[in-house]
């Protein structure tokens, strides 16, 4: 296997480079190790990501392994003792013209409308090796120009030059096989199946490496010019996985994202949704200026009355209440440094620790901070078993799935899946573990027990049981990728699982947690009972003495409790920072309650959402590529965000907000950039400590794994102790146990501001076994009445295999049945009954 | 009497044609220009009334004054700008920063964008001087947009085709020096200069009035 | 505003518009057309063509401007002609400052109009960032024939524009206060008696 990012490269040995003696690596590729060398070949189809194929024969070179020189591809040669490489000979010179005249043949020259031109590999390779002139007199194949192959993907066939990267990606990578070689000879192409789009959630990354013009993305079309833009490293926040991206811009407009190959975390890779969501960037309908609530009505306002006006409301709760009548919600859309002003304002400021950056459908803090934490590049380390203890990584972490399929297929690691339904990982997880739901922690006391007890558990057969124990029995580190599977069932199930799992030797976990910066919003406090640095409060109290003018004595209610207690009315004020409870809390009844409940509510936003539009105070905000900081992933790794454009009207960064909205309470928070910030925290936050030094260090900007001198003593640390879980439900046979789960095109503002990705979202259904259809007595697509705690509504149906008998799927803040309408939150498990609408109940 | 032979000086002048230009008496009839001086531009249209311009931002990006502003966009397929998939959708020319160098009009792939010899024009206001795609484009006819501010004479629409090298990728020898002109909408394609040898034989430089 | 201030106060900008003033009026404007000498201000290259515009091949003189004023207290146009660099552009400014009223600017190629193809910190990116432009020239440089038609634009203003600018609403302008700072009225223009007798007026919003 050549694979160059899974070969175990072993030995030295020397090769003669253009007349040098260079040393490569055993099982190297010769392409690779002359790269390394200083020496480009030029190339088309080798991508350092995939295997080789010597498709386009452009890296030809002149190789003497003691039988004479002959023309071989570099690309397909693994380096041998004593090898001698010409790559600047006239004979390779040669052949490198004579390929690149035979590729322009039918190539077409229309470079001045091609998206490509200007970045063309061809164009560049054809300038620095190629012919001046063809020979070619006879007229050009041609094709109908750009077909779509997807929403997102245009395919103009004239330009391919057939060389098997996006075929490559589409099998290898992402394993969504749906583009591939149709014809023979001259009339070969590149095309899907018949009335098959290219739905791939990673087929944006084919545009990024198509080596000409022939894949092209529908929303950068002819948008821009590669010499117009300009470009900056950032991260990307629309998931916790933060690649690395290149954000592109053009006259103050994001235009493009392009991956960047960060070996610990993307490897260049991206999905399509965090690919194409620049377009929410550029949105026509983001805030641009305060809105107060005058009359009844959000009206325009000047900062200066909007910031009064908010924290005249938060003074006066504070007379009246005491700072416990004040909630503060959200925090992961923000940078690091936000997060921290915002801590240190709700926190510091108001007192109060009724703060919680996660919408109730994540894991408590003490559960992400408190368990021993591993990397991705641990987790898809060869040799280890990988326990997906969580939601679907391919619609809610998809380049987590790419590199956990990328470990499972060429790094022989061990995968075990425990889900409620069958995810993206099923078809390639050695043991697909798929259970009942609340039942999870069966499960794993299953999986941890003895071997050979024959039992079931929790739905799962003893059979795939036993595969599973052998695979953790077969030696190596487990590493867990621990989450909420479905947020229509209790966490406890999902804590104690873990627990259990934890017993097992040299295990550590990455947390599958959702939304862009959630983990570096715990980090720096903004949770109930936290303070910056991943400390208590109590153990973090004397640290932040003199740095903030007050520290909460007890801690605070998440985001559940607070909805609760605002549902009751004891909850005066609450503060939305970025967060839309409507949309993404679980349980939507209770979330229009606890709205409804509160004396007023205070939002900051980059659009007006259905939460915001409920407040009496919206403060624009500036969001992604217009800030500028530092985000954490869902690993820990802190790495550099930076602002590319500049913010719409007068929306304001997160962290100016808090600041100005503590100066009007009559507090400075000490800051006059994101620089002091971030010292702030290096010296504030026990495990950031000596961030901003390794930050301005670091060589590479992969950015660094906090903490960065080993864990935070321990006394400071959060204790983490097993909750005493729901009890197990009895199982009806009448009813249906919810799962819920996300897709990852769903009706958040990402994709709804996107235009190119507002047709993607798969709309609401229930998604049933064809099972438990028959026993219904319901056929596809039927409307069926569907029975839930909270109220009973008429939803179609759709069969799904992925979900086993007895469960019904829902997916979340989707158009159509949305799933956070069904769910109790009170209940550890919602039920439902389905029945069909022409008069017969469900089970009878 | 030294001082006499001064006024006879004076005295014979009179009767001397003035060199002076004729242009403002009355607004009279500019100099002669040559031939391939770069005026303000035109955005040529093909026979069929097709706009040249494919918004390809070649003469934007390498314009050295950052004077131009392109943008693309599909063409509409039942009703297309220009030939081929894209069409210039913005086209803008500030006039306050243009150097009239011309090397948009070497860069144009498609012969889209040339220069009249029409330089007499001035602005009172900063916004005049921003052409859009509307003042730019030729009509139908091939005829320039004549703008308030702008000093036309009759005949003074022809000769705005650019003057473009016949190049060889190569350098083949038998293209030096052949230089010819691109096709210009109402007037058709003028006969091309003589290479540099005939000319520098000739002396002349040529000049279009 | 001021129209009422009286001769006495105002000087001629207090002589009520009438029938009586009108034929006077466009005898003041006939005369400056014809007399309207340009103060020297050659920065660069476009100072060249400036010259051959003075040259017999143009002639100026036909205009009735066939000096340059080397003093600026003679002149009553100012030809900026070239980059203005930062360190010209107070000089400029005092020089425009030194001449008599009334007084008119034509900006002479695009240097002097926007920076030209010099888009960098040590020019000036438009001679209007410093004193009121009435005319642009563009070109690199610009013709004769080019600055004669940039003049021939300034007598046409001179000829139907209104004989002394009058105080007034000004541009229109509403400068709002950034949030934090004192709340005062700025005033942009030509320093006056008075905040609202400026040559532009700029009036706060009722706010």
């Amino acid at each position: 296997m050549a694979d160059e990012t899974s070969t175990q490269v072993t030995g030295e040995l020397t090769i003669t480079l253009n007349g040098t003696q260079v040393d490569a690596r055993k099982g190297e590729l010769l392409i690779a190790a002359a790269e390394r060398h200083g020496v480009y070949i030029p190339h088309f189809c080798y991508h350092p990501r995939m295997r080789p194929v010597g498709m386009c024969r452009m890296c030809i070179v002149e190789v003497d392994t003691g039988r004479g020189p002959t023309l071989q591809p570099s690309c397909m040669l693994e380096c041998a003792e004593g090898m001698v490489v010409d790559t600047e000979s006239d004979v390779t010179s040669k052949a490198q013209d004579g390929i690149l005249e035979f590729l322009l043949i039918n190539h077409p020259l229309d470079c001045p409308v091609c998206d490509k031109g200007g970045e063309c590999p061809l164009q560049d390779q054809t300038m620095a090796y190629g012919p001046g002139e063809s020979r070619f007199v006879e007229s050009k194949r041609h094709h109908e120009k750009p077909i779509p192959i997807s929403d997102l993907v245009l395919l103009d066939r004239e330009r391919c030059i057939l060389c098997d990267r996006c075929t490559r990606f589409a099998k290898e990578v992402a394993g969504d096989p749906l583009i591939h070689f149709i014809n023979r000879g001259n009339h070969t192409e590149v095309n899907t199946f018949p009335d098959e789009p290219f739905a791939s959630y990673f087929s944006g990354n084919t545009v990024q490496i198509c080596p000409v013009g022939a894949l092209t993305a529908t929303p950068y079309r002819f948008k821009a010019r590669p010499w117009d833009l300009e470009q900056v490293e950032s991260t990307c926040q629309t998931c916790s996985v933060g690649c690395r991206v290149a954000v592109q811009s053009s006259r103050n407009e994001v235009l493009r994202y392009v991956g960047v190959d960060s070996d610990p975390v993307n490897w260049g890779w991206l999905c399509d949704k965090g690919r194409f969501a620049f377009e929410s960037v550029n949105g026509d309908e983001r805030l641009g200026e305060p809105l107060v609530r005058t009359g009844g009505e959000l009206r325009p306002a000047r900062w200066s009355e909007a910031i009064a006006s908010a924290a005249e409301v938060l003074q006066s709760t504070l007379t009246a209440h005491g700072p416990e009548a004040i909630g503060v919600i959200g925090g992961a859309r923000l940078t690091n440094e936000a997060a921290y002003a915002w801590a240190k304002l709700a926190k510091g400021v108001l007192g109060t620790d009724n703060v919680d950056a996660q919408l109730g459908d994540g894991l408590p803090a003490e559960v992400v901070l408190g368990l021993p934490s591993a990397t991705i590049d641990e987790v898809c380390a060869p040799g280890g078993t990988v326990i997906v203890l969580g939601p679907d990584t391919k619609e809610e972490l998809p380049v987590l799935f790419l590199r956990l399929r990328h470990a499972v297929l060429n790094d022989g690691v061990r995968l075990i899946e425990i889900a409620p339904t069958a995810t993206g990982l099923s078809a390639i997880a050695t043991a697909s573990l798929i259970h009942h739901p609340g039942e999870t922690a069966e499960v794993a006391r299953a999986l941890v027990g003895q071997p050979g007890l024959g039992t079931d558990a929790g739905g799962v057969n003893s059979a795939a049981l036993e595969v599973a124990r052998a695979a953790i029995a077969a030696g190596g580190p487990v590493r867990v990728v621990l989450g909420r599977a479905s947020v229509a069932e209790s966490v406890s199930w999902t804590v104690e699982a873990a627990s259990i799992l934890s017993s097992i030797p040299d295990t550590s976990f990455l947390m599958a947690l959702r939304r862009g910066n959630v983990r570096g919003a715990i980090d720096l406090g903004l949770s109930p009972g936290l303070l910056p640095g991943r400390v208590t409060l109590d153990g973090g109290r004397a640290n932040l003495s003199g740095l903030w003018p007050t520290v909460p004595a007890t801690p605070g209610m998440d985001t559940t409790a607070m909805l609760t207690a605002a549902a009751e009315g004891h909850l005066r004020t609450l503060v939305l920072v970025g967060a839309d409870p409507l949309a993404d809390f679980p349980d939507r009844d209770l979330a229009r309650r606890a709205l409804a409940g509160v004396e007023t509510i205070i939002a900051t936003d980059t659009y007006l959402t259905g939460s915001s539009s409920l407040a009496g105070v919206v403060l624009p905000a500036a969001g992604f590529a217009e800030v500028s900081g530092t985000t954490t992933n869902l690993e820990g790794r802190v790495s550099v965000l930076s602002q590319r454009v500049t913010p719409p009207g007068t929306a304001r960064s997160d962290w100016a907000i808090a600041s100005d909205l503590a100066r009007a309470l009559g507090v400075d928070l000490g800051f006059a950039s994101v620089e002091d910030i971030l010292t702030e925290i290096s010296s504030a936050a026990p495990s950031h400590a000596g961030l901003a030094d390794a930050l301005a260090s670091s060589s590479d900007t992969d950015g660094v794994v906090v903490p960065l001198s080993g864990p935070t003593p321990a006394d400071a640390l959060l204790s983490f102790t097993v909750p005493t879980s729901d009890a197990l439900l009895p199982r009806h046979s009448y009813s249906l146990r919810l799962v819920v789960g996300r897709k990852l095109y769903d009706e958040g503002t990402a994709v709804h501001h996107s235009p190119a990705m507002t047709n993607l979202p798969v709309g609401g259904a229930l998604r049933l076994n064809r099972y438990d259809f028959d026993r219904l007595g319901v056929a596809e697509g039927d409307l069926v009445r569907v029975i839930a705690p909270a109220l009973t509504i008429e939803a179609p149906v759709v069969v799904d295999p992925a979900v086993p008998r007895g469960s019904a799927g829902a997916w979340f803040n989707q158009d159509g049945l949305c799933a956070a309408d069904l769910i109790d939150i009170t209940a550890p498990l919602t039920v439902l009954q389905v029945e069909s609408l022409n008069g017969q109940g469900a089970g009878s | 009497m030294g001082y006499l032979r001064g006024f006879a000086v004076t005295f014979r002048q009179i009767f001397q044609r003035p060199v002076t230009t004729p242009y403002l008496i009355g607004k009279g009839p500019k100099a002669p220009k040559p031939e391939r001086l770069h005026g303000r531009h035109v955005l040529n249209r093909y026979e069929d009334g097709m706009e040249k311009c494919i918004g390809c931002e070649l003469c934007a990006g390498v314009c050295p004054a950052r004077c131009i502003y392109v943008r693309g966009a599909d063409n509409p397929p039942t009703d297309p700008v220009s030939p081929g998939e894209r069409y210039g959708y913005v086209y803008e020319i500030n006039y306050l920063r243009c150097i009239h160098c011309d090397l948009c009009v070497e860069a144009c792939p498609t012969e889209a964008i040339t220069e009249t010899k029409l330089f007499e024009f001035s602005f009172t206001s900063r916004a005049d001087a921003i052409y859009t795609k509307d003042e730019l484009l030729v009509d139908e006819a091939g005829m320039p947009k004549h703008l308030p501010w702008e000093d036309w004479r009759p005949g003074e629409e022809e000769f705005t085709s650019g003057w473009v090298r016949a190049t060889a990728p190569a350098g083949d020898a038998s293209y030096e020096g052949r230089v010819g002109w691109s096709g210009e909408l109402g007037f058709g394609v003028r006969a091309p200069e003589g290479d540099q040898e005939s000319r520098d034989a000739s002396g002349s430089a040529g000049r279009a009035s | 505003m001021s129209n009422d201030d009286g001769i006495l106060n105002a000087g001629l900008e207090g002589v009520p518009h009438s029938v009586l003033t009108a034929p006077l009026e466009e005898l003041v404007k006939w005369a400056r057309v014809r007399s309207c000498m340009p103060a020297t201000f050659g920065l660069a290259c476009c100072a060249i063509e400036m010259m051959a515009t003075g040259g017999p091949h143009y002639d100026l003189a036909r205009l009735g401007m066939e000096t340059f004023r080397a003093s600026p207290r003679q002149a009553d146009l100012m030809i900026v002609a070239g980059r203005v660099s930062q360190k010209m552009a107070p000089v400029l400014r005092q020089i425009y400052d030194q001449m008599v009223e009334p007084k008119w600017v034509i900006s002479m190629g695009v240097c002097a109009s926007s920076g030209g193809m010099f888009n960098n910190y040590a020019i000036v990116q438009g001679v209007d960032q410093v004193v009121p432009v009435d005319v642009y020239a563009p070109g690199c440089p610009p013709g004769p024939e080019t600055l004669l038609h940039a003049i021939l634009t300034l007598h046409d203003k001179i000829r139907t524009g209104e004989l002394m600018r009058r105080p007034g609403e000004g541009a229109g302008l509403v400068i709002e206060q950034r949030d934090g700072q004192v709340d005062t009225p700025v005033t942009l223009g030509r320093r006056g008696d008075t905040p609202t007798s400026g040559l532009i007026g700029v009036e706060r919003s009722a706010s």
